[in-house]
């Protein structure tokens, strides 16, 4: 071979065996420790941070207990403290975080309850227009228990 | 506002056009490298003598735009710093992760090739030279000044074979590209197994467009009589790849309507309302039905140079307008249809920002100031000027 | 006479190179050898409490319980740090109105955060219902297929995930997905998508969406346990997934799904 196409070759070969050398030392340890993957993105996604406590935690001794007992027994025991209440692990945590005030207005209520066509007809629903003479509907119903009037 | 845009249902992360104007470009850019490859190998591995002249220029071009094709990609990335990563652990299932690769073996081939066929130019020049001039072109000649008949005869037959493994990953480059749309079955508009043959046909036809017009361009400013041969017989290989193009592009739409699957209403909507122009206008007349007319005269009608030159500028515009039309209707209108099939959205570019209109501008002029320091650096056209001046 | 010497030199420095050339390439071999051996997917599980082999997650949707009250879409976006005022969802939910000539009206005004309004009367209306959307977590996944640095992956438990330290951010991903399920995070400047809370169903709690739902509509569980909810639904109920036709195998389950759904 022509020696001006040796010196070509031989660059190419030093840029590929460089380029080889940079990839091992960047490429992440645990690549490829499962599969086509950095193995520690599951321990970063395993490790994010948890913001909805659940119901059962409100109900622990020395908290909500009775506020959790009329509500466990009520029609609203499907729905979580934290649906009405926002997230509140920061408060389990911390009981001086107090959470998200409360949104107590009709509009909120009727997110599940306003009249709607396409909602299942078996489910409770109300006519805002007509029902409970535009006040606040914990007027009359206790969130916690809705048949407490 | 957003609102005007949208119609019927999309699903709400659609909202926002993913790909913008710069992937656009990437499909173009990387055409029309690969057809400017392409249009030099007709010399290089065909020998088709009559398109000498501009085949050394044919690879300058192809570099200078191969040195831009990463830019628009890396300037949409979301962690431009982590783009080297398609190359530290490319994904094999995916079409995209070949790029890195591909495209760095083409560039091997590419600058090699170019190395070869200017290398005689380069190491006169050093040896005729002084000062940083000297040391630039001997740097360029790695030092090793040998030009005898043997070594330059050597030089031509790697060139040569450079040249054929050059062609298929030309082929590769960009109909790989065509396959990263082609291969995703979730965008009907995208999801056809053509797309990858339209991509590499449109892109020859762009690279020999493109190579025309810098062909006449460059030889109005050095003064040069143009070569009324080559340039016809370029615009006679325009002409044939026109007609393949148009054939698939029409089969795509064809068999597409003909097969009339679930997603017809949503194509029939595109083509009839958010593309209507683009696609009808300006990438099937403007850029393939008039050019094809025109080239077709050219091989008809005898002598009137001039005329057949103006004929082919035109239609070497029209292409190159054609075919950006082309991918703009493949990557954008592929993306303003809802893959819930029942709606599409608007893509509205924006001028200033960083994947708007005008960087897309710059990345689009870089390639030819490129070209410029190149041709000064490497002339292409040292013996075609002996005889004319 | 400068070329020759020149070229002499040359000849010297060109066995240097070569010599560096073969250390190189011993070196370069070893290197990969490294590369491959650490490329061999190990089978031991991440460490903690939880093993991923015991378990295949699994979700169920029954559209016929769904009231619209987009709770789940919400707590979605409270829980994972979804960017809130951006339309972006990990999870959302449709509104489906066929009228009484025959027309369809699909509609998700900010994924149903907001909860849905009323605009069209009762009485044009044919048939009405919601469907809540979430990523399927194919079991055939095209996004994990499409990204070329292998920042998304579809984890043993059968979770897709997302590599956000990974990431380039060239949405092929979002492209990819056929359910409209992933987005672009600009915050983070990543592709991002659904977990299914996997933060928290590696600790024995349920999804955010599951635990907001005050009907019973989403219901979440272990494929590999028969006892578990969804299997039990699985083996009576008739339920479908989204496009089945794309092969992409979802582990999202469908019950009660209507034509006009995709
Ligand atoms: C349907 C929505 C809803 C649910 C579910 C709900 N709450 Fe409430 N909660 C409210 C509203 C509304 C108020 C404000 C009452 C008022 O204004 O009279 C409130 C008030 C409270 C208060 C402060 C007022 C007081 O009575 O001392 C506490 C504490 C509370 N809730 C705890 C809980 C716990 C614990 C649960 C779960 C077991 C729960 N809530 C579930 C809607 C709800
Ligand atoms: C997240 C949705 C949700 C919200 C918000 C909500 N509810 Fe309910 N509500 C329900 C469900 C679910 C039931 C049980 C329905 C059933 O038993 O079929 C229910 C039951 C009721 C019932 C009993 C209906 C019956 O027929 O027995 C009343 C009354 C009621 N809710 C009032 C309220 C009031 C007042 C508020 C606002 C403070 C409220 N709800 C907020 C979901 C909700
Ligand atoms: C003035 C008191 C009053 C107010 C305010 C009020 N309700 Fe009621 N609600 C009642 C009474 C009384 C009933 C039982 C009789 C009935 O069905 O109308 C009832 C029944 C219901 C039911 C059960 C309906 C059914 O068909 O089973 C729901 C659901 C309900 N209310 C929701 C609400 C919501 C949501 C609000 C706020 C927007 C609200 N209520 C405000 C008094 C009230």
């Amino acid at each position: 071979m022509q020696p001006h196409l040796k010196k070509a070759f031989t660059l190419l070969a030093i840029a590929i065996i460089g380029f080889i050398v940079v990839r091992s030392f960047i490429v992440p340890v645990s690549f490829g420790q499962y599969g086509w993957y950095r193995g520690d993105a599951i321990i970063d996604s395993m490790n994010f941070e948890i913001r909805h406590a659940g119901s059962a935690t409100c109900g622990e001794e020395n908290c909500h207990n009775s506020i959790y007992s009329i509500w466990i027994d009520s029609k609203h025991k499907t729905v979580n403290c934290e649906t009405c209440h926002g997230p509140s692990e920061k408060h389990v945590n911390n009981v001086r975080i107090m959470p998200e005030p409360v949104n107590d207005t009709r509009d909120f209520c009727g997110m599940c309850h306003f009249k709607s066509a396409a909602r299942p007809e078996e489910f409770p629903q109300i006519d805002p227009d007509t029902h409970g003479e535009n006040l606040r509907c914990a007027y009359c119903h206790n969130p916690h228990k809705p048949w407490f009037v | 506002m957003v609102e005007n845009l949208i119609w019927g249902y999309i699903y709400p992360n659609e909202a926002e056009i993913q790909w913008s104007i710069l992937i656009v470009l990437y499909p173009y850019i990387t055409g029309l490298v690969a057809g400017a490859f392409i249009a030099s190998s007709l010399y290089h591995v065909f020998g088709k003598k009559e398109i000498r002249p501009v085949a050394r220029f044919a690879l300058l071009t192809a570099l200078a735009f191969l040195l831009v094709a990463t830019m628009p990609l890396l300037t949409h990335l979301g962690h431009p710093e982590r783009g080297i990563e398609i190359m530290f652990t490319p994904h094999v299932t995916s079409a995209m992760s070949g790029f890195g690769y591909i495209y760095s073996f083409y560039l091997i081939i590419v600058v090699l090739e170019i190395w070869l066929s200017f290398r005689e130019d380069i190491v006169n020049k050093a040896l005729s030279s002084h000062g940083w001039k000297e040391l630039l072109y001997s740097v360029l000649a790695l030092f090793s000044f040998d030009i005898s008949e043997k070594a330059l005869h050597d030089d031509e037959k790697l060139a040569k074979r450079l040249a054929i493994i050059g062609i298929p990953s030309a082929a590769f480059l960009h109909g790989y590209v065509g396959f990263i749309f082609g291969g995703i079955k979730a965008n009907p508009w995208w999801s056809t197994p053509l797309m990858p043959i339209i991509f590499l046909m449109s892109a020859i036809v762009s690279g020999i467009a493109l190579l025309i017009l810098l062909y006449i361009v460059s030889t109005v400013f050095r003064k040069q009589k143009i070569d009324h041969n080559c340039l016809q017989s370029l615009a006679h290989y325009l002409w044939i790849f026109l007609i393949l193009d148009v054939v698939l592009e029409l089969l795509e739409i064809v068999s597409m309507k003909y097969e009339s699957l679930e997603e017809i209403d949503i194509i029939n909507r595109l083509l009839s309302e958010k593309i209507a122009t683009t696609f009808y206008g300006v990438q099937l007349t403007l850029g393939i039905f008039i050019p094809f007319v025109l080239l077709l005269l050219v091989g008809i009608i005898k002598n009137r140079e001039t005329l057949k030159l103006i004929m082919i500028s035109i239609s070497s515009i029209f292409v190159v307008i054609g075919v950006f039309a082309m991918r703009w209707n493949v990557v954008i209108g592929g993306q303003e249809i809802s893959k819930s099939l029942s709606g599409t959205m608007t893509y509205v570019p924006v001028f200033y920002s960083i994947e708007g209109v005008l960087p897309a501008i710059i990345i689009l002029i870089i390639p030819f100031i490129i070209l410029i320091v190149l041709t000064k650096i490497l002339p292409p056209w040292k013996d075609m000027d002996k005889g004319v001046e | 006479m400068i070329g020759e010497i020149k070229m002499k030199l040359s000849r010297r420095e060109f066995a240097r190179i070569g010599c560096r050339v073969i250390i190189g390439a011993t070196a370069g071999s070893a290197i990969i050898e490294s590369i491959v051996t650490n490329s061999v997917a190990s089978e031991d599980p991440p460490k903690g409490e939880y093993d991923w082999k015991e378990h295949l997650w699994g979700y169920v949707i029954d559209t016929r319980k769904c009231i619209g009250c987009g709770r789940c879409a919400n707590a979605c976006k409270l829980e994972n740090e979804v960017p809130f005022d951006e339309p972006v969802y990990r999870t959302w939910v449709e509104r489906y109105r066929e009228l009484k000539d025959k027309d369809v009206k699909i509609d998700s005004p900010n994924g149903g955060i907001n909860g849905f309004i009323d605009d069209v009367p009762a009485e044009e209306i044919n048939k009405a219902f919601y469907v809540p959307k979430i990523c399927n977590h194919c079991e055939n996944p095209p996004c994990v297929q499409v990204c070329p640095v292998g920042a998304t992956f579809s984890t043993e438990d059968g979770v897709v995930l997302v590599d956000y330290k990974y990431c380039i951010g060239c949405r092929y991903c979002i492209q990819g997905c056929p359910y409209g399920a992933r987005y672009f995070n600009t915050e983070k400047g990543t592709a991002d998508k659904c977990t299914w809370c996997y933060h928290r169903i590696t600790k024995g709690l349920l999804p955010a969406c599951v635990q907001a739902c005050p009907v019973g509509a989403r219901i979440f569980g272990d494929l590999k346990n028969p006892e578990s909810e969804v299997n039990k639904i699985l083996d009576k109920e008739r339920i479908n997934v989204l496009k089945p036709d794309l092969g992409t195998k979802p582990k999202v389950y469908y019950v009660g799904l209507d034509r006009e759904v995709r």
